[in-house]
């Protein structure tokens, strides 16, 4: 016997199990592996369950006493000792047959989804071990049971049939099928992938699925990916994960784009929202909500920067240093009085550009272009391209400053108008 | 944000915001094949089978409300539905049937382009090709969204089979005579009318194209009340129109006693009978309802037959990224195009085996279907309620047995 031996899932799966005397033990249904590969030196998960059926009874079994012998092209399934598993045990495996095989999985490299025609094992001394999903047309021929033949056909012609296996530890299994939520799994490789692409994924797993794996993800990336998604799944997945996490992942996310997201979403779930979330930023958020759907101030990001004429640049720096501010919010930074008014602005090229004990107002440029946060959206992007800006000022009608509009937003905002019309 | 919700006006607003999955599956249902089905069948049997309409409206909108239903709460499309707990043999003969069926049906869609621009004086070698590359190049060039709006209107344009009915003076008194007592008789030819007409208002490939519009409308359970309106209105707007197709066949093909084969016989047979404008309504109507199923049934096929094993699929994807779909639907259309352009094609045949396969697959979609909707693990809270599930198991059982008696009765008489 070869102490290697590899072989498919599909090939054991309906097969008659038999004990050492050759005895009919049960047919088999299903393996289970430890879901933690990460825990095993090969990377790889072992199959450490076996799901057996004898007379209509399904039985858990370890695998530790099985034995798959392959002997001239057929397998035999063989068991030294029946070990029932725990209920522990059980709880905390994956099953290959019923939460991976035909069902949808992540290829990290590839950053989407692919269906799983099949698994490739192999048994090296005493353990098995789970390698790669077949998503490849010849694994779906070899479940109908015709790969051999039309192989063996095409061999004649030269042909051959396109195989494609994805090593294991390239894919994220996604366990949609149970329904009790057990130790949530951790979806460790998911968190590699970039954020657009992680909501692309999210967008096209099913309403479970989505839910879970979003609310497996750490507050800062659920905030970026949530920025990336369709309206239609945030406001599903708002609805399903828990108020607390839905706040955490909100207070992460800046303010206009939760006001965007809370605006689709039912009014009391809204409510329940900005109460759970911090003070600050849900004040922020309720001041854009009141801005009807198509005026800047709905799209207007209210974190800004704004400063008093008679700071020296060196303040400016130890101001930004402290804060902080995101990369946009620096585009454009502004000059206010003390009643909070739209006095000029200035760019943080001139900040880098300028000795350090230059006062603000001597760098400034005053009446700058500004938008009223009650305008047209349609006339904002015109105005961007006009006067070549990034970042424009918004102000009320008592001139207050309220925010600015970026141009990631107006493009944004375009984009959608475009969509709509197709 | 935050206002009142709770006003009439807002209320249809929602509604027509939501509006759409179930009218147009009802659209694309009364289709060149459909059209085909209802005529002949009034042309043969005149009123006796306008009572078909009635069961078919039922077990139609049962069959939607699941279809919606389910695309609601998993927010998958019924071939991942299948494959993920069928697994690959059923699903494997599932679509291989639904592939050929849909074949089928592309043809006879051609067919009705043919046969109505026919009408018009337009040869079928100009129409075919032409129709085809602009359905072919619409669809790959990304502009189908709006090609599915203008044909929704167009659609509007299938309630002109009511002007062609009236025009051909109906006696309204003999309908409802033959609704409640149809005069049947019961032999080979019109038990596979009866499974035609059924078979044709409730086309497998539908309950797939339902449920993944009503995904792609990012549908709640919340609109489920106007959901419910949405598939009612479609389901209503499909039967009254092939009420009315039945009826323009009935009162002057049958009162006179010709026999058509083809949509387009009928059209034609109805110029002497109700005038010119109504022939020409009645072929424009099937020129329509030929290129909007043209378009959709190719894409909605190639989309489940990826869907179910795992290519990449979409009109939103690159060629590169998605080439199986992309040769799928292009063969598709290639195929059923080809076929109306072979000289002497047997266009009767095809149509009829496309209608047998259809009938054969319906029961096997709708038994998966009925246990998808009525488990636990997948729809929670939402399964079955019993009405649902005897009147869809009763659809299943009448389907089988009609089938199979369809199937079985050439094997005891002889000649037919």
């Amino acid at each position: 016997m070869n102490s290697i031996t590899t072989f498919f899932l599909s090939r054991v799966i309906g097969q008659k199990a038999f004990d050492t005397d050759n005895k009919y033990i049960g047919t088999v249904k299903d393996l289970l592996v430890d879901p933690d590969s990460t825990l095993h030196s090969s990377g790889h998960p072992v199959v450490n369950g076996i799901k057996i059926r004898l007379k209509q009874q399904d039985a858990f079994y370890s695998f530790q006493n099985f034995r798959i012998e392959k002997t001239n092209g057929r397998i035999k399934i063989i068991c030294s000792q029946l070990n029932e598993l725990s209920a522990d045990q059980i709880s905390n495996s994956l099953y290959l047959v019923q939460t991976v095989l035909d069902n949808q999985i992540v290829d990290i490299n590839g950053r989407k989804l692919v269906r799983v025609n099949d698994i490739r094992l192999v048994t090296i001394v005493n353990d098995t071990f789970a390698v790669a999903v077949d998503i490849g047309i010849e694994g779906l021929l070899r479940r109908i049971g015709i790969a051999k033949p039309l192989k063996f056909i095409g061999s004649l012609f030269n042909a051959s049939i396109p195989a494609k296996f994805i090593l294991w530890e390239d894919v994220e299994t996604i366990d949609s099928s149970s329904s009790n939520i057990k130790l949530s799994k951790s979806y460790k490789k998911l968190q590699t992938l970039h954020p657009s692409d992680l909501a692309d994924i999210i967008e096209d797993l099913g309403r479970k699925a989505s839910a879970e794996v979003f609310s497996a993800l750490d507050d800062e990336r659920a905030a970026d990916v949530m920025e990336e998604l369709e309206t239609e799944t945030q406001v599903h997945i708002l609805e399903s994960i828990s108020i607390e996490k839905g706040a955490d992942v909100l207070d992460k996310m800046p303010a206009d784009e939760v006001a965007d997201i809370l605006d689709a979403l039912e009014d009391e779930r809204a409510e329940l929202l900005l109460n759970e979330m911090e003070k600050d930023t849900s004040q922020e958020v309720r001041e854009l909500l009141v801005y009807p759907d198509h005026t800047v101030g709905s799209i207007m990001s209210s974190e800004v920067l704004s400063f008093n004429q008679n700071m020296t640049i060196e303040e400016v720096l130890i101001e930004l240093r402290a804060q902080k501010p995101e990369m946009e919010t620096l585009y454009n930074l502004f000059v206010i009085d003390e009643n909070e008014i739209l006095l000029a602005t200035f760019s943080i090229r001139d900040v880098v550009i300028s000795p350090p004990d230059v006062r603000i107002n001597q760098i400034m440029k005053p009446s700058p272009v500004h938008l009223r946060d009650y305008q047209k959206i349609n006339e904002v992007a015109e105005i961007v391209s006009k006067y070549n800006l990034l970042a424009i000022p918004v102000v009320d009608k008592k001139n207050v400053l309220k925010g600015m509009v970026v141009i990631d937003d107006v493009i944004e905002d375009l984009i959608r108008k475009r969509r709509t019309n197709k | 944000m935050f206002k009142n919700k709770k006003t009439l006006f807002s209320q249809i607003g929602v509604f027509l915001a939501i509006l759409g999955p179930g009218i147009i599956t009802g659209s694309v249902d009364n289709d060149a094949g459909g059209i085909t089905t209802y005529s002949v069948a009034a042309a043969v049997y005149g009123y006796n089978l306008i009572w078909t309409l009635i069961p078919s409206f039922i077990v139609l909108v049962v069959i939607q409300e699941m279809n919606a239903r389910m695309g609601i709460v998993t927010g998958k499309g019924l071939a991942d539905l299948i494959r993920e707990n069928a697994g690959v043999k059923v699903t494997f003969f599932i679509f291989i049937g639904l592939l050929i069926a849909d074949i089928g049906n592309t043809t006879t869609e051609f067919a009705g382009v043919a046969g109505s621009m026919e009408v018009f004086g337009v040869s079928k070698y100009i129409s075919v090709p032409i129709v085809g590359f602009l359905i072919w190049f619409m669809v790959v060039k990304g502009t189908y969204k709006i090609a599915e709006r203008i044909f929704l209107l167009f659609s509007v344009s299938l309630l002109m089979y009511v002007v062609s009915a009236l025009m051909g003076k109906p006696h309204w008194g003999e309908i409802g005579h033959a609704i409640i007592h149809p005069q049947l008789e019961i032999n080979t030819h019109s038990i596979s009318m009866i499974i035609g007409i059924i078979g044709t208002t409730i086309a497998p490939w539908m309950q797939f194209y339902m449920q993944s519009s009503v995904i792609e409308k990012g549908l709640k359970m919340k609109q489920y009340k106007y959901t419910l309106i949405d598939i009612v209105v479609g389901c209503v707007a499909t039967v009254v129109v092939a009420f009315f197709i039945m009826v323009a066949c009935a009162s002057t093909l049958h009162a006179h006693g010709d026999q058509i084969l083809e949509a387009k016989d009928a059209a034609l047979a109805l110029k002497p009978l109700a005038g010119e404008f109504a022939s020409q309504v009645f072929a424009f109507g099937l020129f329509i309802a030929s290129i909007f199923s043209a378009t959709i049934l190719p894409l909605a096929t190639a989309f489940y037959v990826c869907e179910a094993f795992g290519f990449e699929a979409g009109i939103d994807k690159k060629w590169d990224e998605a080439k199986e779909f992309y040769i799928l639907y292009t063969s598709i259309l290639i195929i059923g195009a080809a076929i109306i352009l072979i000289p002497n094609a047997p266009l009767i045949a095809i149509s009829l085996w496309t209608q047998v396969i259809n009938g054969m697959l319906l029961p096997v979609v709708l038994v998966c279907m009925i246990l998808l909707v009525n488990n636990k693990k997948i729809m929670g809270k939402y399964v079955n309620k019993p009405i649902n599930n005897i009147i869809g198991w009763g659809a299943v059982i009448v389907l089988i047995i009609l089938s199979l008696v369809l199937l079985l009765m050439p094997i005891f008489t002889t000649g037919n």
